[in-house]
């Protein structure tokens, strides 16, 4: 058995880590020490870490050694994990990165934590997110218990929010995967500043039982990894559906690429104006290769332009009236004051004074949105747009500052995508593709409810044509 | 008693000057307080723009 595990396993797969496993080049024990390690040593150069949770992974550990010794496989044996900190980890603190809630300990797991304790994974750290994950609107990377998420990739840079220690404890192979949660744009914008590729399931898909509650119809938990066949082989074990979840579709997601269409069987819709003018100018030319290698994958392109909506307005007001309710007695208590972030303090104050007729006007409206989308899937299969627009914005900056270039009139692009794309619950995988200004971009794919396996297929085909997944931030140990 | 125009005005000057009857202080509102506020009617606005036939309904169900 080796003492020592190698730099390239912290930056492995997990099916590359589950063969070296069974092969017994190292046992669970060595692989869970070496990442508990890196992860109480490194994470919090980069605010990312939470809480470790050593002592029980070693024993869980001990567990799947045992089971790999009788010869006893489960999919994701002896693998270590993060989560982020707004899912429950019974006995421990989960104190959705906010001060009012920084002692907070449930009596239970999250059942996504508890299918991944069936499925043998085992989980090390809880990992460090924006406070109440930010939905109030947050003007500032810092607006967190822990600090800003300061990018592997660059210190002086955002790792990008809300799941800021998830993102960054997959890109600098702190963990194998980590679990991550979005209601407007918390995994795809971590995944794409932080280089990795994150998945955000359907709606409904993931249970969110055990998960702090921003918005009930708006928010998913799902993974960022380090490829996309990973986020299906994760995706395959926390799906599922759960009675105790109101918002759970009764679904689960089996990760079948056998069966995945071809992609010249699959239409691809996207918008020229997003990978020229919507673009920041350093990534451009990064974009611009990557929809050349998706069109080299032999799908049928076609443009498209996003339903014509007021994304932000509807999604604003929708959460609004979800978050105000959930968050009211922090709000009405004045302990909404002792957050880091003055902004999201005034975000969650003002959402007690939204107009029931007003969430409602934007939860009809929100049913429009999903009839376009429904006709826009007519017609394609998948829609491909840049993840985010530009690279990772310094720490410093204001997230509201006005940007260098500015919006350009004439097309809407897919423009909005990530607003549209949660109120209509739709899955969407980021695809590391590139650098820009030596940070990195990503593109993403969205898809129609429960096409998972569409996203993952085209992700997984797109990365055997690019290494951009396997490359590792310059961290020194 | 007659009701002189001075008693009025004494009276008058009385009920002004009483605890209570000084409006109350306008708490000032922060940048950020301001900024939240703005930003909620900025969305009121967007969103009256919408066409939205009366027969729409909400992006949920109520099931019994």
């Amino acid at each position: 058995m080796a003492n020592h595990i190698p730099d390239d396993v912290f930056f492995s797969t997990i099916t590359e880590i589950t063969t070296k496993l069974r092969a017994k080049e190292f046992s669970a024990v060595e692989l869970t020490r070496a990442f508990s390690d890196r992860l109480e040593r490194l994470g919090p150069r980069y605010n990312g870490l939470a809480l470790s949770l050593r002592e029980q992974a070693h024993r869980k550990a001990r567990e799947a050694d045992d089971e790999l010794k009788r010869g006893r496989y489960r999919p994701l044996q002896g693998i270590p994990y993060g989560v982020k900190d707004l899912l429950a980890v019974h006995g421990h603190p989960t104190t959705w990165g906010a001060k009012p809630y920084a002692g907070q300990v449930f009596d239970e797991d999250a059942l996504v934590v508890q299918k991944l304790d069936k499925a043998g994974a085992i989980l090390i750290g809880k990992l460090a997110m924006v406070e109440l994950a930010g939905g109030g609107g947050y003007r500032f990377p810092a607006a967190s218990l822990t600090g800003p998420g300061l990018n592997p990739w660059d210190r002086t840079r955002w790792s990008g929010g809300s799941s800021s220690g998830s993102g960054i404890a997959t890109a600098a192979g702190l963990v194998t995967f980590a679990l991550g949660s979005e209601t407007s744009g918390s995994i795809l914008t971590p995944s794409a500043f932080c280089g990795v590729t994150g998945l955000r399931p359907t709606y409904g898909l993931v249970s969110r039982r055990g998960a702090m509650a921003l918005s009930w119809t708006l928010d998913k938990i799902g993974p960022l990894c380090r490829s996309a066949e990973d986020c299906g082989l994760v995706l395959q074990v926390i799906a599922g559906g759960d009675i105790r979840d109101p918002g759970s579709a009764g679904r689960g997601f089996s990760y079948v690429p056998q069966f995945a269409r071809k992609p010249s069987d699959l239409t691809v819709g996207y918008a020229p104006a997003d990978f020229e003018e919507w673009a920041d100018p350093s990534a451009r030319t990064d974009f611009k290769n990557a929809l050349a290698v998706v069109k080299s994958l032999g799908v049928q392109m076609k443009e498209v332009e996003i339903p014509d909506f007021p994304y932000a307005a509807i999604l604003g007001t929708v959460l609004n009236g979800e978050m105000g309710s959930i968050f009211e007695e922090l709000i009405r208590s004045g302990k909404v004051d002792e957050l880091a972030d003055k902004r999201q303090i005034a975000g969650l104050k003002a959402s007690l004074d939204l107009p029931a007729v007003e969430y409602l006007k934007a939860m009809r409206i929100r049913s429009r949105v999903q009839d376009a989308f429904r006709e826009l899937f007519v017609d394609v299969d998948l829609l491909l747009t840049p993840s985010r627009l530009a690279p990772a914005p310094p720490i410093g900056d204001p997230l509201d500052r006005t940007p260098a270039v500015a919006a350009p009139t004439g097309s809407r692009g897919l423009s909005g995508i990530i607003p549209a794309g949660n109120l209509a619950g739709l899955p969407a995988l980021s695809l590391p593709c590139g650098f820009a200004d030596k940070m990195p971009v990503a593109i993403s794919l969205v898809g129609r409810p429960m096409n998972e396996n569409h996203l993952i297929a085209i992700g997984r085909a797109f990365q055997s044509q690019t290494d951009w997944h396997r490359r590792r931030p310059p961290i020194t140990t | 008693m007659d009701v002189t125009r001075r008693t009025l005005a004494t009276l008058f000057a009385a009920a002004v000057a009483a605890p209570g009857a000084e409006a109350a202080p306008q708490a000032s509102e922060s940048d950020d307080d301001k900024a939240a506020r703005e930003l909620m009617r900025n969305n009121a606005q967007q969103l009256a723009k919408v066409s939205l036939p009366m027969a729409t309904e909400p992006a949920f169900r109520f099931r019994a």
